[in-house]
């Protein structure tokens, strides 16, 4: 009877003792030697030359700007893209971290952002295309997207280096995936809201599936899909100073050395550089999704 | 040109499985409230002659809207069969076309005007007209001349580079039309293409439509849940209530005719000017009525009981020859001839018309400013088929039916009017 009661009280204070710790931290251990193992080769082969060489590409053709002409270059991009306001401010900004001598590193930032926003769309849009066209793979892709979205970026950088060794390519490894999510979900969102209205009216002219997709789903979807580039734009720029911690160059390694030699004006202009491109990426595509025929009347009653 | 056949539509998780409920005479609600599936349009047979236009009528939820969807096939009818005259193929059974033939079908030989439009905002207005042509495969200098040609043809040769959020709606329901019209498609489905607009830019549509059909002599199937719209510009007309037609016929045979209460509720508010015919409603000229007075000169007179004074001739056919009020000789002119002349300070007491029986109201009421005397109603070969004087206008205007139904005025009728 005591027996009984104690195993109760057991319940109720301490469930978790009855049994022993389930091994998951070793299984994992297990699991990511076991991938390092037998994939080491395999993803330094095929998934890090691709990364490498978009990045090696961007880099020196950005570097390869006189910084002069490249402010011109921001300055026409943001006027084309928003307004002249845009433009101007993008040129400001760009000049600012200039002349708090971060040029350099704001280059490689945005190879490194660029690199890591090419493979997401690359990756992303499909992936949310077929998203919008099948329920059961949108609710398939559902979780992994949290997970990708939620798991701190912390946890898969070892494994990440593990895989790639030290450098810019674990860091924009861990960046995509931290990025791809808002790519996948706004596309399959932007093309889901298209109203029935013009689907009907592209199919009652006799429209393939492909035709639907590409001459009125794609175009109207338009706006959102911007949106959803902005966002991981966004979140690619959030991911520069964490991957600095594994060997990513640029305005993140600026703070991240910064911090660790308690210099705190190098890591301030390390921090303001970030904020500035954060600023002008956000305006420039915001522009983009803005500007367009007729384009924000899709929802409109 | 397109034959329905018992087509049924029914929405719901399992539609086929209501159908033997819908045998054993189970009505819409009865099914609604035991199965959850909901009867849109039940057996519905019709049938489009080549370039005529076929009205569905019927107020929201009569199931027009669907059936005109079941006829693309943009809904998939659960039962029932339509066919379409295809130019080189003879009938095919549109309810079994494999999803490739089906997209044909809809490229070549079928296009559609929405209620609401449906233009695609990112494209401008010349290459909204030009989707079909673009669908079709056609080469960009070629969809670009037909599409400008269509626009042309609506009145907006101006407006292809402008959105078609820049439009007003009447103008953007003629881009809807001039889209429909590019693909060459020999039938055109209308679904309320003109309910969404003011009345004025409406009645401009309605005559633009009626302009754009008499030149390219399309067949159109077109739904509207306005009666007047119905009676403008439909050869035939079906009226639809939950989801089966109730009548269909010609716009007068309706609007004398109104076979139940639904019909005639409708029929009721509906402006019969434009659509009642002289032949309908004139007193015809039988011997009991108009007793023979005198013969003279190879011509017959005759006049009726209540008025004797005044005498009409007729020759051995029937035609009128003489006219005369007592000793009175009366001028004769067709009523489209007075019509056409100055209108004189008053009504002429000496001047006697005649029209032929396809004569609408609308005529015949104009004509009696110009001559205080009945009118006469002729078939085409002249002969004299009756008369019509003030009472048979009064009846055809307010009870829309001519003698012979009137007699026995129509129980629902009543109800209604009182």
């Amino acid at each position: 009877m005591s027996e009984i009661l104690e195993l109760l009280r057991q319940l109720i204070v301490d469930p978790f003792g009855l049994l022993e710790a389930l091994p998951v931290r070793q299984w994992i251990t297990d699991a990511v030697n076991w991938i390092v193992g037998n994939f080491r080769d395999f993803f330094r082969t095929y998934v890090s030359p691709p990364v490498r060489g978009v990045m090696g590409f961007t880099q020196t053709t950005l570097a390869g700007i006189p910084p002069g002409l490249f402010l011109i270059g921001i300055f026409l991009i943001g006027w084309r893209a928003a307004s002249w306001r845009v433009g101007l401010f993008s040129l400001i900004a760009f000049a600012l971290v200039g002349f708090i001598g971060v040029w350099d590193a704001l280059v490689v930032t945005l190879s490194l952002v660029a690199t890591a926003v090419l493979f997401c769309i690359i990756i992303g849009l499909p992936l949310g295309i077929l998203c919008s066209r099948s329920d059961r793979f949108a609710n398939a892709m559902r979780p992994i997207l949290d997970i990708m979205q939620t798991t701190p970026p912390f946890v898969y950088l070892v494994p990440a280096v593990m895989l790639f060794s030290i450098g810019n390519v674990p860091g924009l490894i861990a960046t995509i995936i931290f990025a791809m999510p808002p790519m996948i979900r706004l596309t399959n969102l932007g093309i889901r809201q298209v109203r029935q209205e013009y689907i009907e009216a592209a199919v009652a002219f006799g429209s393939t599936p492909r035709q639907i997709l590409w001459k009125v789903q794609f175009p109207l979807a338009m706006p959102t899909i911007m949106a959803g580039l902005n966002q991981t734009i966004m979140l690619a720029l959030s991911m520069v100073v964490i991957a600095a911690i594994i060997g990513a160059g640029g305005l993140g390694l600026e703070v991240y050395a910064g911090l660790e030699r308690l210099n705190i004006g190098q890591a301030f202009v390390g921090g303001i550089g970030i904020v500035l491109l954060a600023m002008v990426l956000d305006r420039i595509t915001q522009g983009l999704g803005e500007k367009g025929p007729g384009r924000n009347r899709n929802n409109a009653p | 040109m397109i034959r329905a056949e018992d087509v049924t539509k029914i929405f719901g998780p399992a539609p086929a499985s209501v159908l033997p409920l819908l045998e054993s005479g189970k009505g819409k609600s009865e099914i609604q409230a035991e199965t959850g599936h909901v009867l849109g349009v039940h057996k519905v047979s019709f049938a489009l002659e080549p370039g005529e236009v076929f009205v569905i009528m019927g107020l929201s939820g009569s199931g027009k809207s669907t059936l005109i969807r079941c006829v693309n096939r943009l809904f998939e009818p659960t039962a029932g069969r339509i066919f379409f005259q295809h130019p080189d193929e003879g009938e095919v059974d549109i309810t079994a076309l494999s999803p490739e033939r089906l997209r044909q079908l809809r490229k070549y030989h079928m296009s559609m005007v929405f209620q609401h439009f449906a233009l695609f905002p990112h494209r401008t207005v010349l290459a909204n007209v030009a989707y079909g042509l673009e669908v079709q495969g056609r080469p960009p200098a070629e969809r670009q001349r037909h599409a400008g040609e269509m626009l042309e043809m609506v009145g907006l040769g101006d407006w292809g580079r402008a959105y078609p959020a820049e439009l007003s709606g009447g103008m953007q329901q003629r881009v809807g039309l001039a889209r429909a019209l590019a693909t060459d498609a020999r039938v055109l489905l209308m679904d309320e293409p003109f309910s969404a607009l003011d009345p004025l830019i409406k009645v401009n549509m309605q005559q633009e439509l009626k302009k754009i059909q008499a030149q390219l002599g399309r067949t159109i199937l077109f739904i509207t849940h306005d009666l007047d719209e119905a009676m403008h510009i439909g050869d035939h007309i079906a009226i639809m209530e939950e989801g089966e037609v109730v009548q269909l016929g010609t716009p007068e045979e309706i609007l004398v005719n109104p076979r139940t209460e639904y019909v005639a509720r409708f029929v009721e508010h509906a402006d019969p000017t434009g659509v009642i015919t002289a032949g309908t409603i004139a007193l015809p000229f039988d011997p009991q009525a108009f007793p023979r007075q005198a013969d003279a000169e190879g011509v017959h007179f005759v006049a009726s009981r209540d008025l004797p004074e005044l005498q009409y001739g007729l020759d051995d056919h029937g035609r009128l020859r003489r006219a005369r009020r007592g000793d009175r000789e009366l001028e004769i002119q067709p009523l489209e001839t007075v019509l056409a002349s100055e209108a004189p300070q008053t009504r002429r007491e000496d001047l006697l018309m005649q029209c032929p029986r396809e004569t609408v109201l609308r005529r015949v009421l104009r004509g009696r400013t110009r001559s205080a005397l009945p009118m006469l109603v002729t078939e085409e070969d002249g002969r004299v088929v009756g008369l019509i004087d003030e009472p048979q206008l009064i009846r055809g205007i307010l009870e829309k039916r001519g003698p012979a139904a009137g007699s026995e005025p129509h129980p629902a009728r009543e109800e209604v009017s009182s």
